[in-house]
């Protein structure tokens, strides 16, 4: 724990470096309960938005957009921009940076680019903790764009104050607006790529659908980051929703994710006392499940090797 | 079964007045399948934004792609934003055009490696893997 002493202590006297470093250890899952530790838990007034819609419907672009929009409010701004990691290979190609207009020489602005592993709805691992650290440097605004997310994709939402969900003209009829998952929870649902034919009448039916009688009103706009329209008036309603509060965010998928991750460590730690089941499930004498249930007791029941 | 090696990160960039992007996106998507993390900046970057993207991403390695002639230029700009901003331990890796009268100038300035024109991809990410990790501090 003494060894990330003195990074703290130069993230505590805002050193962008340290900074920098700090989430290089988060996402590698190392000293990850001294940093828990150390950062306050409740770091403060920062908005953290959040940006999510399918891959390719401008999420970086229209995240590079607000950066400018923020600050010329006169607020500083953080980016988590998640692009998913290579399953076969641990890969990546993280892109998103190259579709933000660069601000070399504004300290107000920070852009980092983080992989999200298949499977975990388009987030990084330990995101609320990089989120957490942004918070404390203290950031005015952190924007977390996910990976291009699908339907089901809706973790992001516990994580964030403020959901936009872009959407596009064309991308489905009516019925599609109607589905169960990101669209049911977003708090703001942007028609982006405005400027392209079809954007009116999909924004009216994303207005019916999510604005029937007794719903929770969402706010529905248009916006074309190209075109530079909307900007301002999408960051408006951004601000003038209410910061979602921390009880609200007490839930238990949280909770689920938490487990999830700790024994996704100890099954990276505990190689020892799972090797003679996975031993036997390689020779093919237990078949998936029934290796599944034997791993599960083992990581429960054993000690970490380290 | 240990713990999965560490990702290393390099960041792709070109600087300057140069368009020619179609090799470096190869050797970002050769790279991405050999394991890396690859922050992919893009084109008409500055040296002091690759700089900044540097530091902000954290990044253990550099990949720098001039085709444009102003390697003489940008690259010492580059290297010694890097030393002034503390990025002294990030590794320069330079790729494209570069004439080999200019390459020993290079490496003296401290790039770690030129790569020219149809180098396999496997040469660059087996260079990077072989290649001592990066210490910060």
């Amino acid at each position: 724990m003494s060894t990330i002493e003195p990074l703290l202590e130069r993230f505590r006297r805002r050193d962008r470096t340290a900074l920098a470093r700090l989430l290089t250890l988060i996402a590698r899952g190392e000293q990850r309960e001294a940093i828990r530790a150390a950062l306050p838990r409740d770091p403060g007034p920062s908005r953290v938005v959040a940006v999510t819609g399918n891959g390719g419907v401008g999420k970086s672009t229209l995240v590079g957009q607000l950066i400018g929009v923020v600050r010329g409010r006169g607020r500083t701004v953080a980016v988590l921009a998640c692009d998913p990691e290579s399953p076969l290979t641990g890969g990546a190609l993280l892109g998103d940076r190259a579709r933000m207009p660069g601000h070399p020489e504004d300290p107000g602005v920070f852009i980092r680019s983080v992989t999200a592993p298949e499977g975990h709805e388009g987030i990084a691992d330990d995101i609320d903790l990089m989120i957490r650290s942004l918070k404390a440097f203290p950031f005015d605004v952190v924007l977390v764009e996910t990976a291009g997310a699908g339907q089901g994709d809706t973790a992001v939402r516990d994580l964030v104050d403020v959901l936009v969900l872009l959407v596009q003209p064309e991308a489905g009829d009516e019925l599609q607006w109607q589905k169960a998952g990101l669209l049911e929870v977003a708090d703001v649902v942007v028609v982006h790529k405005a400027d392209l034919p079809g954007a009116e009448r999909t924004e009216s039916e994303v207005r019916d659908l999510l604005n029937l009688p007794g719903c929770r009103p969402v706010p529905v706009l248009r916006a074309s980051s190209g075109r530079g329209w909307g900007l301002d008036e999408l960051w408006g309603v951004v601000e003038s929703l209410p910061t979602r509060r921390p009880e609200e965010r007490h839930d238990r998928r949280a909770l689920l994710r938490l487990v999830q991750q700790q024994l996704a460590d100890r099954f990276g730690q505990m190689s020892i006392a799972v090797a003679p089941v996975l031993e036997r499930w390689s020779r093919r004498e237990v078949d998936d499940r029934e290796a599944a249930d034997e791993v599960l007791k083992a990581l429960i029941e054993g000690r970490t090797e380290r | 079964m240990t713990l999965q090696p560490q990702p290393v990160r390099i960041i792709l960039a070109k600087v300057g007045l140069d368009g020619h992007d179609r090799g470096i996106r190869v050797v970002a998507r050769g790279l991405r399948d050999a394991g890396f993390h690859v922050i992919y900046a893009g084109l008409w970057q500055t040296p002091e934004a690759v700089v900044r993207a540097v530091a902000d991403e954290d990044a253990d390695w550099l990949g720098l792609s001039l085709l444009s002639g102003s390697h003489m230029t940008q690259v010492p700009r580059v290297l010694e934003l890097l030393l002034r901003t503390d990025l002294g331990h990030v590794g320069v890796i330079v790729g494209g055009i570069i004439p080999p009268g200019d390459v020993p100038k290079l490496l003296e300035l401290g790039v770690v490696r030129v790569f020219g024109p149809g180098t396999p991809l496997g040469e660059i990410s087996d260079f990077l893997r072989e290649q001592p990790r990066r210490v910060h501090d």
